[in-house]
């Protein structure tokens, strides 16, 4: 049963909503703040440009972002308002670098109409009061007392019920508003109220202006020495102040985001709906508005927010494309553009529709998104973990280790690739033709398997194998001087770095070596009492060539051990518990951290932090990499230094912020890696695997992997073939001339490995695509898609009128071979029992894939299903049929074949508004709706009474905080079937601010541990802003607010990994559990995306 | 083409921005900021800075505001910094209390 379940972001929200510039971190430094929805993120401008200090969750969805600076303040305070009516303000405390909480309030009202067009929260500029508008007809003050203090928040009534804008007058004595409404015959005006705190009333106000632009939507309050406003229309735009009133025509626009570039006040960034970037001048002679002047700077994303930083770079934040750092050149570029973008920052948001798909056939999904509107559409590939990008490869059965070496101590690229056997050692190298080629180092022995191998100082290479330690020329090849073990005691395993070898002998003898020029001198012996299964001398102090310590596993014991070299001297033991032998041990160190890596036999690999001083070992954590043992080696990607883990579960260990992470590498298995940089294949990795040797690059390390193809248009459905390796997307494209503005609709179709459009069907006008289908029918094995229109007549409520198309990929082209007429949009298509069932208007509608006589198929109408307001998404499973409605939550119908038709089974009687349903098992659903909530409900087969089988129980709710337009059965890590989390059911999901999540049902005793551990963290994490979570989770909406329940917020969850040791074990005091026991577990989840 | 008014922006610190080395626009940039879990006990504000709305529903307020006003001794309003606005103000108030009556 999946009624237990977590939710987890895999890719955060990307869409920035807010953006403001100020000293927030400190008096001197200048930052710019982003909000992205739920989070904010603060950079701060420097000389390398914009560094990103610090992402900030918060427990809501942002509804205003502004920077302020009470009298008396040295820096700016952050005022933020969630769209569940809490607000705080927020001071940076640099003594510490915390986040700390001014103040904070609840500013809803028991009464009042949500308004239509958005919450309004604004500041005086004189820091008098903050002004809310929230609800119609009213405007909440909260006052500031004279010490920047906040007071206890009022009402006033504001008469015009239709606000578009509400600002505050710079330059006032009294605080004054100017309201931008639409009055009942929607003509707009403006109209200034002084609000007088001492009567907690509006005070008429010293001017208002009637009939503005029909489409005046924005009001920019102007600075000293100006004052006034400026009312941006989409044919004019007006200057306005008591005194003045000057107006200049634009070309017909709408302005998303404007951004002050002058403190005077004189000059603006205007940014539109199509992505043009203008400059507005305020044209003054002594303070006097004279005029205005627009230009046109450029194209840049749709901006959603304009923020000037400073010399001439301006931050472009967007909902519909990338955002992104731009230049505002002096001089035009060739295509007359002031605008030079330098920077781009991923946003996936808007995700409209995604699928999962396995491209690469790893046996891993990867997300295929529509992501973006209007110009900047595109699709994005998402994949988790880091790709091997093959350059070469060769058939090699049975490799047991491989090194590179180089033909010189200072060449920089490696020349031979020691491969060795269990029974001989083979040696390629590069030859003239850049290829891999046999070769001999003639001084290595080759007839037996080699145990390690390294470059040594002095042009000189070093073989250990069982029985001795070859040092050889790298230049003639020959043999320098031998080292041989004494017979009887044969080596078990060995390493070494440029100066100094250390190996084990049977019977616990470890041997130390030092290498000089021709020479191998033994400098120390040590017996132990155990066998030793792996060591490590990589360096990781200040000496490159040189290592003061040495890492040892121990069988029999289970231990690790640091002895201090070259004196060989025990300095710590630590036992590693159970019974698992270490099989590799790696001194490293990430962002200058001294770590010792410890992989045990059955797929856990135990880290600790190292002094280096003392060799001490602390802060053991334990994860889970895969479940054989493991061989870590370190390898170089971009100058930094990473690890790769090879064993049935590849993963790279790498550092990011001080914290070890841990990516899948796309591979299935990998018994050894060695980096191999040679000039043919530069930065590369060799890498056995199933028989196999292959050279190829790594991609970036990091998690989340996203390639971009932008379209230049809207996609808004999309899926895929397997047969013909294609995608098909239903997309838009708008066309604006200076007359009129048209939009035309397309299917098109795809390479699944080019991404390039190699067939296009057009719909006719107002032909919108709204579904699409891979499928196949019963006695018809060809693969179909399968496109559900609607005719989108301006002037009806609804589509009545609709087609089913079915295409068929031939010869790379798409050729439509049926069509079918319906009353009204096909806002879903689902595969059904060899049949096609389409979800039009307020009907479920199965039809046939019938042959006719002259061998010609058609869709011919078999049963249907009346009784949705509209039913929008529809998922199926055997002859069960959930249907998500627009009002009317979700219900479950059934597919009767004998009798040939679909009844409803079941409902969920609350009015939820849909926008995605799943089915998460027989009797599960999960359903998102437009309250930014998830619900889960529950059929109920076994109920007494026919109403109570009628009824869909609701058995989970949460708050998502984020509008989900689609959920996908799959995964976006590989799945291994022997591991825990290979077991656990995921579903992805896709929203409008372009999160990837991950719902994954647990079983209840995890998820039982989970909750308690969610309950402790909700007591240590605290929320920014002192929001709470709990309350934050729970579902909202205008008729109800209650707990969350069978639902926990992985996201929180997972931040247990971020917190440090001391709170670590305060948690694990209180819950009685180990703290490596709770960071295993936390791992575990992680691994899920 | 007129650059009137293109250039001479604004700069705060001459520094930012001077030795910014783009990525290539293809590529986006993959700074990522560290992710703040505050554990410390100033989330909370002071117990006076936790704001909430007068109960008081307008109206109400209004209609002891008016009677405050008919109560308040006749000197008072010699003291009043502004009288003229105070006259003014009842009336208005009285016109928008009316429209909230059934």
């Amino acid at each position: 049963m999946s009624t237990y379940n977590y939710v987890v972001t895999a890719h955060k929200p990307t869409n920035v909503t807010h953006s403001c510039v100020g000293n927030f971190t400190g008096p001197q430094e200048l930052n710019l703040i982003i909000a992205k929805c739920t989070r904010i993120e603060i950079h701060l401008l420097t000389p390398q440009g914009l560094q990103p200090m610090l992402d900030v969750p918060i427990y809501g969805r942002i509804a205003t972002l502004e920077l302020f600076r009470p009298h008396g303040e040295t820096q700016d305070l952050l005022f933020i308002a969630t769209e569940r009516y809490k607000f705080c303000v927020l001071q940076w405390d640099a003594d510490t670098n915390e986040v700390i909480t001014r103040a904070m309030g609840d500013v809803s009202d028991r009464i009042g109409r949500p308004t239509d067009n958005g919450q309004i929260g604004i500041i005086d500029p004189d820091c008098r009061l903050i002004g809310l508008h929230l609800y119609d007809g009213l405007f909440k003050v909260i006052p500031f007392d004279n010490k920047g203090q906040l007071k206890e928040a009022f009402n006033i009534r504001l008469e015009e019920l239709q606000v578009l804008d509400i600002k505050f007058l710079y330059g006032c004595p009294k605080p004054t508003i100017v309201v931008l409404y639409q009055d009942n015959k929607d003509a707009r005006h403006v109209k200034t109220y002084e609000v007088s705190l001492k009567d907690k009333d509006f005070v008429e106000g010293p001017w208002s202006q009637n009939n503005l632009d029909n489409g005046a939507d924005l009001l920019i309050p102007v600075p000293p020495p100006f004052c006034g406003v400026l009312i941006i229309g989409e044919e004019t735009i007006v200057y306005c102040s008591a005194s003045a009133f000057k107006a200049i025509p634009i070309r017909p626009s709408i302005t998303r985001a404007y951004g002050r570039v002058d403190a005077d006040g004189s000059r603006y960034l205007l940014g539109d709906h199509s992505g043009l970037l203008h400059l507005l001048v305020i044209a003054h002679e002594k303070e006097k508005v004279t005029g205005l002047k627009i230009e046109l700077l450029g194209e840049t994303s749709i901006a959603s927010t304009i923020s000037y930083l400073d010399n001439a770079f301006v931050y472009v934040g967007s909902s519909y494309g990338d955002s992104q750092l731009i230049k505002l050149n002096l001089q035009p570029d060739a295509k007359g553009s002031y605008v030079e973008v330098l920077e781009r920052y991923v946003n996936l948001g808007p995700i409209v529709d995604f699928c999962v798909v396995d491209l690469e056939r790893q046996g891993q999904g990867q997300v295929v998104t529509c992501s973006g509107a209007f110009k900047d559409g595109s699709l994005r590939i998402v994949r988790n973990g880091i790709g091997i990008n093959e350059q070469a490869s060769v058939e090699l059965q049975g490799i047991k280790g491989m090194w590179s070496l180089r033909s010189a101590t200072d060449d920089l690229y490696d020349t031979f690739l020691v491969v060795s056997f269990i029974s001989e050692t083979r040696i390629l190298a590069m030859n003239l033709e850049d290829e891999l080629e046999e070769t001999e180092i003639e001084g290595f022995c080759s007839q037996v398997q080699t145990l390690f191998c390294h470059d040594a100082v002095h042009n000189q290479l070093v073989q250990v194998t069982s029985s001795s330690v070859r040092l050889v020329s790298s230049t003639s090849r020959e043999l320098r001087h031998e080292w041989h073990a004494p017979a009887d005691y044969s080596i078990n395993v060995a390493t070494a770095n440029a100066t100094q070898v250390l190996l084990a002998t049977r019977g616990g003898h470890l041997v130390y070596l030092e290498i000089g020029d021709g020479v191998l001198v033994e400098k120390k012996h040590a017996q132990l009492k155990y066998d030793i299964s792996c060591l490590d001398i990589n360096p990781i102090g200040e000496n490159p060539n040189f290592s003061n310590l040495a890492a040892v596993g121990m069988w029999t014991d289970i231990s690790v051990r640091i002895f201090s070299l070259p004196d060989l001297n025990l300095i710590t033991e630590e036992h590693l518990g159970g019974e698992i032998i270490p099989r590799s041990v790696l001194l490293c160190a990430f962002e200058g951290i001294p770590y010792l890596l410890c992989a045990l036999g059955d797929g856990h690999l135990l880290n600790f932090l190292l002094n280096t001083t003392t060799g001490g070992l602390t802060d053991r954590k334990k994860v889970s990499l895969g479940t054989q043992p493991i061989t870590l080696r370190t390898f170089s990607s971009k100058n930094t230094t990473h690890v790769f883990a090879a064993s049935d579960r590849p993963t790279v260990i790498y550092s990011s912020n001080k914290k070890l992470l841990y990516s899948n590498v796309n591979l299935k298995e990998v018994s050894h890696m060695c980096p191999f940089n040679s000039a043919a294949f530069p930065d590369s990795l060799a890498i056995a695997k199933e028989g196999e040797l292959t050279i190829g690059t790594i991609d970036d390390i990091q998690k989340l992997h996203i390639r971009s193809i932008p379209l230049g248009e809207h996609a808004r459905r999309i899926c895929h073939q397997e047969q013909s390796r294609t995608f098909a997307i239903c997309s838009l494209k708008y066309n604006q001339s200076s007359t009129e503005d048209s939009e035309m609709h397309f299917i098109r179709l795809l390479d699944d490995q080019t991404f390039d459009f190699i067939s296009t069907y057009s719909l006719d006008q107002f032909e919108y695509g709204c579904s699409i289908l891979n499928c196949s029918f019963s006695d018809d094995s060809n693969a179909y898609y399968c496109v559900g229109t609607a005719y989108v007549m301006p002037e009806e409520n609804e589509p009545t009128k609709g087609r089913i198309l079915v295409f068929m990929v031939e010869d790379g082209k798409l050729q439509l071979v049926a069509e079918k007429e319906t009353k009204g949009a096909v806002y879903s298509l689902n595969a059904f029992n060899g049949k096609l069932l389409a979800a039009i208007n307020q009907k479920i509608q199965l039809y046939k894939w019938m042959l006719r006589d002259d061998g010609t198929r058609e869709l011919q109408s078999e049963c249907g299903h009346h009784g949705h307001i509209l039913a929008l998404y529809v998922q199926t499973r055997g002859d069960f049929i959930v249907v998500g409605d627009l009002m009317k939550s979700i219900s479950l119908l059934i597919y009767k074949h004998e009798e040939g038709a679909i009844e409803e089974r079941a409902r969920d009687y609350n009015a939820n508004w849909m926008s995605a349903v799943e089915i998460l098992d027989d009797d599960i659903y999960l359903g998102a709706e437009n309250n930014y909530n998830l619900f889960t409900v529950r059929k109920n087969s076994e109920g007494a009474t026919d109403e109570e089988r009628g009824r869909l129980e609701v058995v989970g709710e949460y708050h998502l905080g984020e509008f989900v337009n689609r959920f996908r059965h799959g995964s976006l890590v590989m799945r291994l079937p022997d591991s825990d989390v290979g077991q656990i059911p995921t579903i992805i999901f896709g929203t409008v601010n372009g999160v990837i999540g991950v719902i994954a049902s647990l079983p209840q005793d995890q998820y039982v541990f989970m909750e308690k551990l969610q309950t402790n963290l909700r007591k240590v994490i605290k929320g920014v802003g002192g929001l709470s979570h709990e309350q934050w989770r729970s579902f909202y909406s205008e008729k109800k607010t209650v707990d969350s329940r069978n639902f926990l917020d992985g996201d929180l969850i997972e931040s247990f990994l971020d917190l440090g040791r001391t709170r670590m074990e305060e948690i694990s005091k209180t819950m009685n559990v180990s703290v490596e026991e709770l960071m295993k577990r936390v791992e575990e989840l992680t691994r899920l995306h | 083409m007129g650059s009137w008014s293109v250039g001479n922006w604004p700069s705060f610190d001459p520094h930012n921005f001077s030795q910014l080395r783009p990525n290539d626009p293809s590529a986006p940039s993959k700074k990522t900021p560290i992710t703040y879990h505050p554990t410390h006990e100033r989330t909370i504000p002071p117990p006076d800075q936790v704001i909430s709305s007068e109960a008081k529903n307008i109206l109400l307020r209004q209609l002891y505001q008016r009677s405050d006003e008919k109560l308040r001794p006749k000197r008072a309003a010699s003291e009043n910094l502004a009288p003229e606005q105070e006259s003014k103000h009842p009336r208005a108030s009285g016109a928008s209390s009316s429209d909230l009556l059934p």
